[in-house]
């Protein structure tokens, strides 16, 4: 699966929206899937919604199987898409792109089935939520955040040129969700290996905005 | 304002959803103060979102979308959804009179207070500790890994002075003494990987798993 992941990183280019409407000028740096989920927040357009599910149901089905919830796989992407259509109405294209808070759904909500199998409702004293936040939620700033809609394309885009052991790395760190130490015994290499591969990594993609008391 | 950030592997490990929950909480009240550490997360969860793009072609039950849709024509319209009054996940666990916890005092200046059976399930020992305005606690090292965030007042050590949300991770090298600036007593919540191992003649009392 990680030679799947490296080699679909280097040529694979998000697929050009079915939509023929193009960004307006007023709506800046919006992308379409941005644009579709703002139409499920604001008019619950289930058009727009199926255009979601087909995009990203995979992807979030893919997602659970990664990691050994093959027989949840279904059922974590119904939990994810009836989340989207709860919250779709919190959500603000200047504060995330639609990809990236999606993919923060799926990683809550799988987090949340898992800890839902282990224990009773009783004993879950922290809700997920309040360990693993949604962007843009409980923010009360000024939205400064122009950036963030562009951080993602400049992953995408400097992603090509990551070396390929640095690619599998992080693929295991996001999609198998293995420890910087279970990556290290699965490949035979120092830890110390992982994470300054991991270090290269986010430097080149830039997501080190600064690191201090490293 | 926040000096002490945690390094990008460990936000890494917490974007991807593979922090323990006693760690996941250290980051959110982190994050909860620091713009800057939200904006490195913010483009970490970019990352998970292309990486989670990059995939093999898999095919979803044609049904899946049908039972979909039955769930939310069977629930209340979204726009009646409101966003939830933001209360602390701090608060949440443990109320707003941080001073009014049942602490045990260990020491003059050192009163802990265990909170690992919040977390059950989880393997990490959670402990709140304060140490009273200016007071000093023994010098200690760390048997594992110990990540730390200051709740309220600050200390210093031989590492620098730690405030309000100023987030710390400490290892098996590091031997410190801290001591709590004058003013708050200096409350933090500390997540230990394994008990500490303790230096000083006083350090077994403090020691949170020796009774």
């Amino acid at each position: 699966m990680t030679n799947n992941i490296s080699a679909h990183a280097a040529v694979k280019e998000r697929p050009v929206t079915t939509l023929d409407q193009k960004p307006s000028r007023a709506e800046g740096r919006k992308d379409p899937w941005s644009q579709l989920l703002e139409k499920v927040g604001k008019n619950q357009d289930r058009q727009a919604y199926h255009a979601l599910f087909e995009h990203f149901a995979p992807q979030i089905k893919y997602y659970a199987m990664a990691n050994g919830m093959s027989s949840h796989a279904e059922e974590l992407v119904q939990e994810v898409f009836v989340s989207i259509w709860r919250r779709s109405c919190l959500y603000d294209w200047r504060k995330a792109a639609a990809s990236t808070w999606i993919f923060t759904i799926a990683r809550n909500q799988r987090i949340d089935m898992l800890r839902k199998m282990q224990r009773t409702s009783a004993e879950m004293q922290v809700e997920t939520e309040d360990l693993w936040q949604i962007p843009g939620e409980n923010e009360d700033e000024p939205v400064t955040s122009l950036h963030r809609l562009m951080s993602e394309r400049r992953v995408r885009e400097s992603l090509r040129h990551l070396p390929e052991e640095q690619i599998t790395v992080i693929a295991k760190v996001y999609m198998e969700h293995k420890s910087h130490q279970m990556v290290a015994d699965e490949l035979e290499i120092p830890l110390g290996t992982v994470k300054s591969r991991v270090r290269l990594a986010l430097n080149k993609l830039k997501v080190i905005l600064q690191d201090q008391n490293v | 304002m926040t000096r002490h950030h945690p390094d990008s592997l460990m936000l890494m490990e917490y974007s991807a959803g593979n922090l323990s929950e006693p760690h996941a909480l250290c980051i959110r009240l982190h994050l909860d103060k620091c713009a800057h550490c939200r904006s490195r997360v913010d483009a970490l969860d970019s990352l998970g979102a292309v990486m989670m793009e990059q995939q093999s072609q898999v095919t979803v039950e044609a049904s899946t979308f049908d039972s979909i849709l039955a769930r939310i024509d069977s629930e209340p319209a979204p726009e009646t959804v409101t966003p939830r009054v933001h209360r602390s996940p701090l608060s949440k666990l443990l109320g707003d009179d941080l001073d009014g916890l049942p602490w045990k005092r260990q020491l003059k200046d050192v009163s802990v207070l265990d909170i690992s059976d919040r977390f059950p399930g989880q393997q990490d020992r959670v402990v709140l500790q304060k140490l009273c305005a200016g007071g000093k606690a023994p010098a200690h090292t760390h048997r594992g890994e110990e990540t730390t965030i200051v709740l309220q007042g600050a200390f210093a050590d031989n590492k620098g002075v730690f405030n309000q949300w100023d987030f710390v991770v400490l290892g098996q090298e590091d031997e410190h003494k801290p001591v709590a600036l004058e003013g708050d007593d200096c409350i933090t919540l500390s997540v230990l990987s394994a008990p500490l191992k303790l230096t000083g003649t006083f350090g077994r009392l403090l020691n949170p798993f020796i009774r």
